[in-house]
């Protein structure tokens, strides 16, 4: 049996902000898969400096519940945990580290579940919605990956990325996209800051849906949230990355 | 095991916190981790150890919730860093090597002065029932020891750096501000740390 530990950013500020995270543990405690799930945050308790104190399992998984493979995947989650790469070997104990959620295809699903759930039809538009940032070309890359995904279920009549932090922006959501009704699903882990506040402030968005220049804009909850998340860390967990 | 933990009064059959009312909840890990997340005032605590845990509740102990399961809830790791302290096993990492290795915007914390890491020190672990084993703090067995800075203590010397170049303006301090909103005039913690360094020494 196998120690899984879910690694996420949490918040100094937002008790939301790893609630998904502590939900996603719970059910997998619950479905009793692994020997012990754990969890371990950069800004909160357990920390990732110190989640595995304690822990003598041999055989550990660390999942990172991150949407982008960049900074915190890259270098604060291997530095903190003292991690050498994807197998990690203290003692007896072996630490698989896998890619982080955001980088496994079967992600796409949960965003389709999202833009249905909405009340997405088949001529309606996707706009998977990311954070990126100016500073790490690579944070992107798991954000196209992902509308591509959506965009070739053949389910929607388009579907694209559109950034909060770079361009296409998510203020362009109307030239970016041509389907009179587009449904914006938050690529992102936790109901946090920035989808509870800053998105729908900056977009002057009504509630679930809007109506925006003639059309209509349905924004759904992030992605990181839904229940199916879970599967896809299980899968992660279990070596079985697509 | 019984007694009392930090702010946690363990006793036989429940776990909480003395005050009046006195209302209870689920005997949970999930409810008794959710009801700590915040303080009497209703403000997220982001850090577990500080002493704001809410008043006034009790859990059941039982086939849902062990003594042990709830001080995990509460205290995350707490148990296994007594008993490493206890046997002489735990692992303790200095400040310098803590501030050293952030990269990012916490980079700046390392240029904290000594005076200001030892104000830091009094000023967030002293609301804190960790006892800071990194700052040589004493710890008896029935202590919680802290085996090492935690990123709310990083992200305080980040701050306090800056207002070492740059004295802010004080204010007075407002309980309603978020606890770890440091930058935010006003915040109890970054008033008294601005209080405390205009002292002489």
């Amino acid at each position: 049996m196998t120690t899984l530990v879910l690694v996420g950013h949490g918040s100094h500020l937002n008790a939301n902000s790893s609630a998904p995270i502590h939900a996603h543990a719970g059910e997998l405690r619950r479905r009793a898969l692994f020997e012990r799930v754990l969890t371990g945050f950069w800004k909160e308790e357990p920390s990732l400096a110190r989640v595995l104190d304690g822990c003598d399992d041999p055989e550990v998984v660390v999942v990172p519940v991150f949407i982008s493979n960049g900074y915190f995947t890259k270098t604060v989650i291997p530095r903190e945990m003292r991690l050498d790469g994807p197998v990690t070997v203290r003692g007896e104990q072996r630490i698989r580290y896998t890619r982080p959620i955001g980088a496994d295809a079967s992600l796409a699903s949960v965003i389709v579940e999202r833009a249905l759930e909405a009340g997405a039809t088949a001529d309606d538009a996707i706009a998977v919605l990311g954070h990126g940032t100016r500073r790490e070309s690579e944070s992107e890359k798991n954000v196209y990956a992902m509308a591509e995904q959506v965009r070739e279920t053949g389910r929607f009549a388009e579907a694209g990325a559109i950034f909060l932090d770079q361009e296409p922006g998510m203020l362009d959501l109307l030239d970016v996209f041509q389907a009179a009704t587009v449904v914006v699903v938050p690529l992102f882990i936790a109901d946090g800051w920035h989808v509870g506040q800053t998105i729908p402030a900056e977009l002057a968005l009504d509630g679930a849906e809007t109506r925006m220049g003639g059309r209509t804009v349905r924004y759904t909850p992030p992605v990181g949230t839904h229940r199916q998340v879970v599967d896809v860390i299980e899968r992660l967990a279990n070596g079985t990355q697509e | 095991m019984t007694g009392a933990l930090g702010e946690l009064q363990i006793f036989a059959l429940a776990v909480g916190v003395p005050g009046e009312p006195l209302h209870e909840i689920t005997g949970t890990r999930e409810a008794v981790f959710n009801h700590t997340r915040s303080d009497d005032h209703g403000r997220y605590r982001p850090l577990s150890g500080a002493r704001t845990l809410p008043t006034g509740w009790s859990a059941p102990l039982g086939p849902g919730l062990s003594a042990e399961e709830a001080v995990e809830a509460v205290y995350p790791l707490a148990l296994v860093h007594q008993r490493q302290f206890a046997e002489g096993t735990l692992r303790v990492v200095p400040l310098e090597d803590v501030l050293t290795r952030q990269s990012g915007r916490y980079e700046a914390g390392a240029s904290l002065s000594e005076s200001g890491r030892r104000l830091a020190v009094s000023t967030i672990c002293g609301e804190c029932v960790r006892k800071p084993v990194w700052a040589d703090a004493s710890c008896s067995h029935e202590e919680i020891p802290c085996p090492e800075a935690c990123s709310v203590f990083v992200a305080f010397c980040r701050e306090a750096a800056q207002w070492e170049t740059g004295r802010p303006a004080s204010a007075e301090p407002d309980a309603t501000i978020a606890w770890a909103a440091f930058d935010q005039p006003g915040n109890e913690l970054r008033e008294h740390f601005l209080k405390e360094m205009d002292q002489p020494r």
